[in-house]
């Protein structure tokens, strides 16, 4: 221990648990299925001639439609719920005072229950004869079609399941806006509206940034919401690389897909989260 | 000043937080280009006060007026004044240049114009030109000190308010901004209303000085009239460390300090005077040789001794009482701790005030 | 209020908070609606109301089973989890130390990583290990996502802790881990607990890690998912109305529990 305090300090010596727990549980997984996506389609062993078939049988698949789906509908939820978001994010920052506290409770429990069993919560609303289809019918004798298994179902299930993620990081934003800074503005005559575009929302971007893209990188790894509420309808990315690890049996071109995909959010996370301080993000005096 | 006209007047200005009072009914006139200070303990309600006035809270009852024009529901950014914030509020994502044009930009002012108007205002509080493009969260204290004011100033508001800016200086830097700041109001001929818990800080600069306790003006005056003739026990313990004595009125000039069974020699005791305090300052305190070298004597033992730069306190017990002894260095007191001394002073600098 | 948010706004932001809520809040009250039917299939308005679902899910010995298994990961998973994260979050933010700025962002990965891919990528690494699939590989699923929210958590505690704190107990002759003892633990104990109280939670609600990690073990979110797939019947909502409230309720009571021993510290701050 003495030696090794001497070669390393408290912040490494402290840090060494949860780095070797992500070597072995995080980066070994993820070498682990970049080396599957390698072998032939179809075998179960790591280690034999590698090849960059299963790419190829990608990109010669309709897979890229998937990839499409889940960008798109990632983008449209991220953007919904920044409208939504927003206005909650400033009231827990700066109106509800002694209440935001209870507010936030009422937003993260949700968080704790499967999204399965919320999402079929809207099954049973949303189904025909259901809550609202049900309720129309028993007291407006009308019968609309059911909205589910549409695609906007889909991005109405993602708003709803990721709207914690969006919400919470929003918040921090707003809040890191010093009050007298939006008073000093206010104060130099700029409108109700300049003071939002010239100092809150650059002041908040950082919360406000890592909201997107955390809700962003969840929504394009999305699988129950099309699953449940779209009656796959619309297969995601994740869906794709769920059916070959099951139904087709296939380990290899899961892989390959799941490579693909650990690329593009590796790549937004890794570009966005080096341009931001987290220690200002989370608090440190 | 008495020949100019006032430039803001407030009638009965209150302001209430439910059954809270944080202002209650104040009253005042301020002249054209005055430096005027309000300077109370946390909670008088001076910044409520002063957030009333920038248009940052509203009254709820009252009138404020700016040229006679009653401004009550202007909002602060219609309102042609500006304040200088606590924390100086720059706006940390943006540079030195663009924190000043800020206002500027905001009205549409084109960029080269705007921008002459900054390093105009840079030269003037000593700003170096090249700071223009610096940020500001990396200026020092006094530098990001310069830049709010010249954010403030080139708003060109007609009225300049201060929330305790300097509050978070160090004290040597304080003492050189305070007179810089006091410069820059005489460079400007702006009105400057200036908020401190600092009465030291308000005597630097002030024209006038009014005294906030409980949400009410206790007392306005000039630094002078404020530190000779407090009105109150209040007013004159907010000034620094007195010595006060509680007494009952027996003569016209005299009183009866019950405590120490004796009767002091004062100024001219006020119509209906009845009971008070007597206030002696330390400076007007001395050491006697005997009782007869002053008008008023104690007697008392030295207990400690505190070097204050260029003068010197002491500390000296009358009984249970402590009375706060200062002298200059070259008058140092030449005994020793726990002498038995006389302390005295004469009925000039024997002040009465209420409670 | 201040003079920037005007009533009427300040009012439309309650109003839409509101509305959010009851939007968060409304597929829990579907499920509980659906659950109080006595009839085998949902029709909705109800016309026969009744508990039987809620006495035949509580009889049932599977249901006993799956619980058994649901809260065993869970405790495994916040012990294991408090432990690393309590050190993780100590080199997070109490410590400047070289490689602070990365480390921060490498465990901030697995937060921002799709579950259901992880979920797959740990699957390929065990079955490459040799590892048959349990409720311990499940453990181990789950800790690669929770043990960075929980350092995140726990974190946010330490970032106020003042490490002066610490050199005064060293300083007044405490050995190093009394120091910890006496000082670190009890100080951020707050943090630990919401870190703990997270961990559990979100390894109940589980879903997408334990579906490819759990093998022949069986929890509740993946019993449930299989039963909404093929087999409904009412014990579903049942048993996804006594999560949602259990969640709730342990939440709140966690909650409650914080801030008894905040309000406890702040006035008896010799007592320890």
């Amino acid at each position: 221990m003495t030696t090794l305090g001497k070669i390393f300090g408290p912040g490494t010596r402290h840090a060494v648990p949860l780095i070797v727990f992500l070597l072995i549980g995080f980066a070994a997984p993820l070498l682990a299925v970049i080396g599957f996506s390698f072998i032939p389609a179809r075998t179960f062993e790591l280690w034999q001639s590698w090849s960059l078939d299963n790419y190829i049988e990608i990109f010669n698949s309709t897979s890229y439609l998937s990839f499409l789906w889940s960008l798109g509908l990632a983008a449209i939820t991220v953007l919904i719920l920044a409208i939504i978001c927003y206005p909650i994010a400033y009231g827990l920052a700066r109106v509800f005072g002694k209440y935001s506290t209870l507010v936030t409770l009422l937003f993260t429990i949700p968080l704790f229950v499967s999204e399965n069993v919320r999402l079929y919560g809207w099954v049973l609303f949303f189904i025909k004869n259901g809550v609202l289809l049900g309720t129309l019918k028993a007291w407006f004798g009308i019968e609309p079609d059911s909205w589910l298994f549409t695609s906007g179902i889909i991005v109405f299930g993602m708003v709803y399941v990721y709207l914690p993620f969006m919400l919470f990081p929003m918040t921090l934003g707003v809040s890191m806006v010093p009050d007298q800074t939006r008073d000093a503005a206010f104060d130099l005559g700029a409108t109700r509206w300049q003071v939002f575009k010239e100092v809150e929302l650059p002041l908040s971007m950082p919360g406000i940034m890592i909201g997107f893209l955390l809700s962003f990188v969840l929504a394009v790894g999305a699988i129950a919401e099309a699953k449940v509420l779209g009656g796959q309808q619309i297969i995601p990315i994740s869906h794709d690389i769920e059916i070959a690890f099951t139904y087709a049996q296939n380990w290899p071109l899961g892989a390959a897909l799941a490579v693909l995909l650990m690329l593009v959010v590796g790549t937004l996370v890794l570009f966005v989260l080096r341009r931001f301080d987290l220690d200002a993000i989370l608090g440190r005096r | 000043m008495n020949g100019r006209s006032p430039i803001l007047q407030l009638h009965n200005l209150t302001k209430t937080f439910g059954s809270f009072t944080a202002v209650k009914g104040i009253s005042l006139d301020i002249s054209e280009g005055e430096f005027f200070t309000i300077v109370g303990p946390s909670g008088s309600g001076k910044t409520t006060l002063l957030r009333m006035l920038t248009g940052m809270e509203s009254a709820t009852s009252g009138d404020i007026l700016l040229r006679g024009a009653r401004i009550n529901d202007l909002p602060a950014n219609k309102r042609p004044t500006c304040m200088v914030f606590q924390s100086l509020a720059l706006f940390p994502h943006r540079t030195v240049g663009q924190n000043i044009e800020f206002s500027q930009k905001i009205k549409g002012v084109e960029p080269a114009k705007r921008k002459a108007r900054a390093l105009q205002l840079m030269a003037q509080l000593r700003l170096p030109e090249n700071y223009y493009d610096k940020s500001v969260t990396k200026c020092s204290g006094g530098e990001r000190q310069r830049v709010a004011l010249a954010r403030a100033l080139a708003y060109d508001p007609d009225i300049l308010f201060f929330d305790e800016p300097l509050s978070a200086i160090d004290y040597k830097l304080r003492k050189t901004l305070e007179k810089e700041l006091k410069d820059i109001h005489r460079e400007t001929g702006k009105t400057f209303i200036y908020i401190t818990h600092s009465l030291e800080e308000a005597m630097v600069m002030s024209d006038r000085i009014g005294v906030m306790r409980s949400g009410q003006l206790v007392q306005v005056g000039s630094p002078q009239q404020i530190y000779s003739s407090p009105g109150t026990k209040f007013v004159s313990e907010f000034i620094g460390d007195v010595n006060v004595i509680g007494v009952r009125a027996t003569a016209t000039t005299g009183v009866h300090a019950a405590e120490f069974g004796v009767d002091f020699v004062t100024q001219p005791v006020p119509a209906g005077f009845g009971e008070g305090h007597l206030v002696v300052r330390p400076e007007s305190l001395r050491f006697l040789g005997s009782r007869s070298e002053a008008q008023n004597c104690l007697e008392g033992r030295v207990y400690n001794e505190y070097v204050l730069g260029s003068r010197i306190q002491y500390q000296v017990r009358v009984g249970e009482h402590v009375f706060i002894v200062e002298k200059l260095r070259q008058q140092a007191f030449a005994g020793s701790l726990d002498d038995q001394v006389l302390i005295g002073w004469d009925a000039k600098d024997s002040i009465l005030v209420t409670d | 209020m201040d003079g920037l948010t005007p009533r009427w706004r300040t009012s439309l932001i309650w109003a839409w908070t509101a509305v959010i809520v009851v939007f968060m809040y409304l597929p829990g009250l579907c499920l509980l609606l659906a659950s109080l039917t006595s009839s085998r299939y949902f029709v909705f308005p109800i016309n026969k109301w009744g508990v039987a679902w809620w006495e035949k899910t509580f009889s049932s010995l599977e249901i006993h089973q799956l619980f058994k298994t649901s809260i065993t990961i869970a405790l495994c998973v916040t012990v294991i989890a408090v432990v690393i994260a309590l050190f993780g979050a100590l080199a997070f933010a109490r410590y400047d130390w070289k490689g602070r700025s990365i480390y921060q962002k490498i465990v901030l990965l697995p937060i921002f990583f799709p579950q259901s891919v992880l979920g797959l990528a740990l699957l390929l690494w065990f079955n490459a290990l040799g590892l048959t699939m349990s409720w311990q590989t499940a453990v181990f699923a789950h800790l690669v996502w929770i043990i960075p929210v929980c350092t995140l958590v726990i974190s946010i505690q330490v970032y106020s802790f003042d490490p002066a704190l610490e050199e005064a107990a060293f300083d007044l002759g405490a050995t190093r881990w009394q120091v910890f003892k006496e000082v670190t633990l009890p100080v951020l104990f707050p943090g630990i607990f919401s870190g703990a109280l997270f961990a559990f939670l979100l390894s109940w609600g589980n879903f997408p890690l334990s579906l490819y990690t759990t093998g022949a073990d069986t929890t509740i979110p993946e019993y449930l998912y299989a039963k909404m797939v093929a087999g409904y019947t009412p014990g579903v909502p049942v048993l996804g109305t006594v999560s949602t409230v259990g969640a709730a309720a342990l939440l709140l009571i966690g909650y409650g529990l914080i801030l008894i021993l905040r309000r406890r510290r702040a006035s008896a701050p010799s007592d320890t």
